[in-house]
């Protein structure tokens, strides 16, 4: 998987390529994690070119929603593909996080 | 019955070669895209757990995947031959469940891979036999 960094006044967009799975669930917390030791919480992660996720994948999405919520920031989903989507849904994961269509909607949000 | 049989390493990096094996047979099937790419992502939950699980994220040994077919039923079987998953965990599991309207830090973080699984196929089952576990699921056609 690809993450790209983008930081737009006090939100960083982090755009995600490929397969967010097992192998790669790490790299993803490890990311988060440093951007929130440089006080960047407020997060949107774009998955328009995500083509796969699995419940490792999830867990990681979650494990990084705990870890900026605990410093008072938040997490944005958007551009989700319908199968990535059903995958949220299929672990009503999709109540937990606020997701738009596309970025601009979702740095509005935040 | 139509059958083919894969092998990988116990690499998580390698785990995507079965997916994306499994979506591809899936789509000779009357199955949808959608439904595909969800019996996709359960061979690829089987699979992790038995690299995570069973054989403690360990490199150096094989997860056999089997995927059969005939004109009522697609089975997939995954084989490991690491430390045995205890079947009641099969039978007890469900998709963890949460408030959510919850605090964000109470969300549990693990412990989807088997429910996906369950909630996905028409039928799962776990079974050790001479130190080979299998964990065998179906969807009727």
């Amino acid at each position: 998987m690809e993450i790209s960094e983008q930081k737009i006044d006090n939100k960083t967009i982090l755009s995600l390529k490929g397969r967010l799975d097992a192998s790669s669930a790490k790299e993803l917390k490890d990311k988060v994690s440093d951007l929130a030791k440089e006080g960047n919480t407020f997060l949107v992660v774009d998955m328009g070119h995500a083509d796969f996720i699995d419940s490792s994948g999830l867990g990681s999405l979650v494990s990084c929603l705990r870890s900026v919520s605990r410093l008072g920031g938040d997490i944005r989903i958007c551009s989700l593909k319908d199968s990535v989507r059903a995958v949220f849904e299929l672990t009503r994961l999709h109540l937990i996080f606020e997701i738009f269509d596309n970025s601009d909607d979702a740095l509005k949000s935040i | 019955m139509k059958k083919i049989k894969i092998i990988i390493d116990s690499d998580l990096k390698d785990v995507f070669l079965i997916g994306m094996t499994i979506n591809r047979l899936c789509s000779i099937t009357p199955f949808s895209d959608s439904e595909c790419y969800k019996i996709e992502l359960c061979v690829v939950e089987a699979v992790n757990n038995s690299i995570i699980h069973a054989y403690q994220n360990e490199k150096g040994h094989e997860v056999e995947v089997t995927f059969s077919m005939d004109t009522r039923i697609l089975t997939v079987d995954v084989c490991d031959t690491g430390r045995s998953m205890d079947p009641e965990i099969l039978q007890s599991i469900h998709m963890p469940s949460f408030d959510p309207d919850s605090n964000d830090l109470e969300i549990p973080e693990r412990g989807r891979g088997l429910a996906i699984i369950k909630e996905v196929m028409d039928h799962v089952s776990y079974k050790t036999i001479d130190g080979k576990n299998w964990l065998t699921m179906f969807r009727e056609l």
